[in-house]
């Protein structure tokens, strides 16, 4: 049982009237008492004058509830038997704290007599003393029922919101030791019932309990209180001008024995989806970070960080997908809707030729226009004039998309564009491969079964993909497992996946409200991603989303590829995300954080660098 | 500027502010085996003992590329002390001038003269604006750091912390920098005492941590010859402890500084914290390289914020909080210091200029459902503090 003391005014009791009696051993008193009693140690936890909050010891206050006013009170005034400009002292009752340092202040400033002489009377005794030129403090019930003699009757709380517009609070819960959870619960419970039940109160007392009375410790409240103890402190007044609420419990949950799983993934042993679930839901970020390290070691051991230059050729922005999270697409008729042209294409290419660049990752929207002759042709172009430059192109989304402009099954399309020079595909489109959460932010793309189908039937031809997860669209930890899931299971099949590639959902101009798409959600994604995926070989920083500062600490927690120079990026930049850097800021960055960096091709090997100039991605860029 | 003996005059509140005694430091399995592997096993030990660790130890720390290790570590020391907690406030800056005599290389704000373009001065009436623009909200501080402005008198100081008192008497004044102090002291011929006490009576309740760049003197008198010294710059803090005031202190890292260099200022706060345990954080500041002379210096990346982040928790042992400062970081890399070392995001910071003013591209302003939420989704607990590390409010 915990000792408390509590007030026994009517204006306590929502606070009090609930209060578990198998939780609290109460003792009821007035403030000055209550306080008293805390001050003694003979209680641990006190509804008391924040008076002797400010003076008595080092007293912590539990978040919430108060007693305070935000206006008139009707039951903190200064009395009296002639008008105040007549009184020559004021007698302060010895019940209140608080209410005679408010007293004093408002004496000094708003009432504008500084000059009256003040003194203490006993307990109770505040409204006898309030004769002739004398007036008095008078609280709590006795001030509500007061004789006729006292024509003079002051509310202080009023005079407080019009001088400083801020809400009064007269007591708090407050307390020394540290709290229990529980303990500090049980009392917001009580308030919680008590508040309910004003509207049951007395007649009498209704009024004051539900309009005069304001119970919300909130910000307004907490400013007023603070307001309060600057004036007091200044005032010499009160000895401590500032307070402290209890902080909350310093643990979060506490993990559940992780330590295991993570040894488990440290050596590429296979995690299920449950294992995966604990480490999002209770590994912490440091842990994950040196557990995920110590498998990229595992799998790679130099001291190089890989990167790509790339260009991306976005060919039409035409797409009749509109899924919600994309501020790129642009109906046909629209007047930014745009095809490019060959010329357009092959000016692109030949500066990506010209920087040194072996790639090109081609992708688009939609078009309803666009069938597989298109594709065909392109593809047959583009191996003629820029045979060393490889193909990375077409989503499955855009796949599927030829499959139905052209009549065409899956393999019949696959096989036709590989004839014409397709490489690899980029493993974009799969956002979240949960069919729940792509109907929410992506309604008119492919299932998760069609995603993954056509990376299948591509695997098992030889062409290489990446696989990628945007999160951060409001999917629970369960959907990202599931996601890894599905792209570990494919990878067991044709382990045609070459890396995994995570960003996260970047809001602007899009129609999704985002999840958690915050930077250590990246990290600890990417952390798992690499324990998780015991088949993938690399795991991607992909900096665009993040900045490369992060991307940097997830070379140490995960990831051993520093993604690429895009000499062109269109989709995520249209979303607002502002990171851009060129071949001379992505090495120094792999480089700051450690590493050697080395040009890959899609594939990851490691390319020999033709000697001469570097040229800037970037530059390249605005061109 | 030596002063007259001050006795230790402990005026501010003594109310309970959140703990700071650590707890033990307990290596995970992982930090120890990979600490090991980078070849700090030894030190990662030491920190797990409690034992200081010094300059070589310091050095060493910087030399280790591995950042998720540093941070392992760094993030078990400020788990020690405060568990998840991670604090921040509400506060807003009032940069009242950026007229500066001072010629700082690495400075996009200051202007020479009154006059000069984009120079200002505010009247007390706009400064106080401010001010009464956050009447309805929980505001618990004002920043005030200003250029070192030769057209202004003493009481044009006096005046405005004054003003700013008596229009919100709750709000607490951290004002003026050490440099600041030093070129009132000088300009207005006053002992380090006679200024701070002042200020105090004014209604300065404790300084900003701003000015000590660098403290060695060779990378001192390239990035701002003119500035107080670090002896100066140290003395004016020891003053301010002296008498009761707590304060700040930071390190401009990223220049011209060699790692030597930044051990050397990490050992120096750390030395006057023995003797008066009178600051309360460490806020390394990441330099900028906008619209300065520096400007073909590249930035320090993020390898290296987080790297000094999480080694500033290990070295210096006596100070209870280590800062990330969001606007010159980017949100996103704040966010993820919070495991290496930080136990402290700036608050909702207001109306900042300086950083801004050298190609910060952080916004103005975080709001503190922005600032709880960043806390949360890094699986850390947001305690709202004042500027003495009460609690102020439920998060």
């Amino acid at each position: 049982m915990t000792p408390i003391a509590c007030v026994g005014y009517t204006n306590a009791w929502p606070l009090t009237r609930h209060l578990d009696r198998s939780v609290f051993a109460i003792r009821e008193a007035v403030p000055s008492e209550a306080a008293r009693l805390l001050r003694s140690g003979e209680v641990e936890l006190g509804l008391i004058p924040v008076a002797a909050l400010l003076s008595d010891g080092d007293y912590e206050v539990v978040p919430g509830v108060c007693i305070g006013c935000d206006g008139p009170v009707t039951s903190v005034l200064l009395v009296g038997e002639t008008p105040i400009e007549e009184w020559e002292s004021v007698a302060l009752d010895g019940e209140s704290r608080s209410s005679v340092v408010l007293a004093q202040i408002l004496l000094r400033g708003p009432l504008g007599r500084p000059d009256l002489k003040v003194f203490p009377v006993d307990p109770g005794s505040g409204r006898f003393w309030a004769q002739g030129r004398t007036g008095a403090v008078v609280i709590g019930d006795a001030a509500r029922n007061l004789p006729d003699r006292l024509i003079t009757r002051i509310d202080l709380g009023e005079v407080w919101k019009s001088w400083t517009g801020l809400p009064f609070v007269f007591a708090v819960w407050a307390g020394r030791v540290p709290l229990a959870p529980e303990v500090m619960a049980s009392l917001r419970d009580a308030a919680v019932r008590g508040l309910a039940d004003r509207v049951s109160a007395p007649e009498a007392d209704r009024t004051y309990l539900t309009e005069h009375l304001r119970y919300e410790l909130d910000d307004r409240a907490l400013m007023g209180l603070r307001r309060f103890a600057a004036l007091a402190y200044a005032a010499g007044l009160v000895t401590r001008e500032s307070f402290s609420l209890y902080p909350p419990p310093r643990r979060l949950q506490k993990p559940l024995d992780v330590d295991s799983l993570l040894a488990k993934g440290a050596e590429g042993g296979r995690l299920s989806p449950a294992e995966g679930l604990r480490l999002f839901e209770h590994g912490r970020i440091d842990e994950l970070g040196l557990a995920a390290h110590q498998r990229r070691l595992a799998l790679h051991p130099g001291p190089e960080v890989t990167y790509i230059l790339s260009r991306n050729i976005n060919y039409t922005n035409v797409c009749v997908t509109a899924c919600k999270f994309c501020a790129f697409y642009r109906p046909k008729n629209h007047p930014e809707a745009y095809v490019l042209s060959r010329e357009q294409i092959a000016q692109k290419l030949t500066e990506l030729v010209n920087a040194g660049g072996v790639e090109t990752l081609l992708q688009g929207g939609l078009h309803r226009e666009l069938g597989i002759e298109y594709y065909e042709d392109l593809f047959r172009w583009m191996k003629s004039e820029f045979p060393t430059v490889s193909l990375h192109a077409l989503s499955p989304e855009e796949v599927f998309h030829i499959m139905g402009v052209s009549s065409l099954s899956m393999d019949a399309t696959l096989d036709r564009l590989v004839a014409a020079g397709l490489d690899s595909i980029p493993g974009g489109g799969a956002e979240v491969l949960v069919d729940e959460v792509r109907k929410r932010i992506a309604p008119l793309k492919c299932t998760s079964d069609e995603w993954l189908e056509v990376m299948r039937r591509a695997h098992r031809r030889g062409l290489r993909s990446s696989a990628t997860l945007m999160f951060g669209v409001g999917e629970t930890l369960a959907d990202r497992v599931e996601h890894l899931e599905r792209l570990r299971q494919l990878q067991d099949e044709y382990a045609g996946f070459t890396a995994f590639i995570c960003w996260t959902f970047v809001p602007d101009n899009t129609y999704v409200t985002p999840g958690d798409n915050s930077a250590a959600a990246w990290l600890r994604t990417n952390a798992i991603a690499r324990l998780y995926l015991d088949n993938f070989q690399n795991i991607q920083a992909s900096w665009v989303t993040q900045g490369p500062g992060v991307a940097q600490a997830s070379l140490y927690m995960g990831c051993n590829d520093f993604g690429s120079v895009m000499m062109e990026e269109n989709v995520v930049s249209a979303a607002g995300s502002t990171y851009a850097l060129d071949i001379t800021e992505v090495e120094r960055h792999i480089r700051d954080a450690g590493f050697v960096p080395v040009r890959r091709n899609m594939r990851y090997d490691h390319l020999e660098l033709r000697a001469g100039p570097r040229r800037s991605g970037g530059a390249e860029a605005s061109l | 500027m030596t002063d007259v003996e001050v006795s230790h005059i402990p005026k501010t509140s003594t109310a309970p502010r959140c703990v700071t005694r650590s707890g033990p430091v307990v290596l995970p399995r992982l930090v120890r085996q990979r600490a090991m592997a980078v070849g700090i096993g030894d030190l990662a030990e030491r920190v797990a003992a409690g034992e200081r660790l010094d300059a070589g130890d310091a050095r060493r720390l910087f030399e280790v590329d591995d950042v998720a290790v540093l941070g392992a570590l760094a993030n078990q020391v400020r788990e020690a002390r405060f568990g998840d907690l991670t604090f921040f406030n509400r506060n807003l800056h009032v940069n009242a001038t950026n007229v500066c005599e001072a010629s700082c290389i690495f400075c996009s704000f200051a202007r020479l003269k009154t006059g000069d373009q984009g120079a200002y001065t505010m009247a007390l009436d706009e400064a106080l604006g401010r001010i009464r623009a956050q009447r309805d909200r929980l505001v618990t501080e004002v920043h005030i750091v200003n250029g070192l402005n030769p057209d202004l008198p003493w009481a044009w100081y006096l005046d405005l912390i004054a003003a700013i008192r008596a229009e919100r008497p709750d709000l607490h004044i951290k004002a003026f920098t050490a440099v600041e102090i030093h070129y009132f002291a000088e300009k207005f011929g006053k002992s380090y005492v006679e200024v701070l006490t002042e200020l105090r009576a004014a209604g300065v309740g404790s300084l900003p941590g701003g000015g000590a760049e660098i403290f060695h003197p060779r990378a001192r008198r390239k990035l701002c010859h003119d500035k107080v010294d670090a002896d100066g710059w140290l003395e004016v803090h020891r003053v301010a402890h002296r008498l009761g005031m707590r304060t700040n202190c930071t390190m401009l890292f990223g220049s011209i500084e060699t790692m030597d260099e930044r051990v050397d200022h990490l050992l120096r706060l750390r030395t006057l914290q023995d003797e008066t345990g009178g600051f309360q954080t460490f806020i390394p500041l990441k330099f900028h390289n906008e619209n300065n002379r520096l400007r073909r210096l590249p930035e320090p990346t993020g390898n290296d914020c987080l790297r000094t982040l999480a080694v500033s928790r290990l070295v210096l042992d006596n100070i209870d909080h280590i800062k990330a400062y969001w606007i010159m970081l980017g949100i996103k890399l704040a966010q993820a210091s919070l495991w290496f070392g930080v136990d402290d995001l700036d608050g909702t910071v207001k109306e900042e200029k300086i950083y801004h003013m050298a190609g910060a591209s952080t916004p103005q302003e975080l709001t503190r459902a922005d600032l709880v939420g960043l806390i949360r989704a890094a699986g850390r607990i947001p305690v709202e503090r004042d500027t003495l590390y009460h609690v102020v409010a439920e998060a």
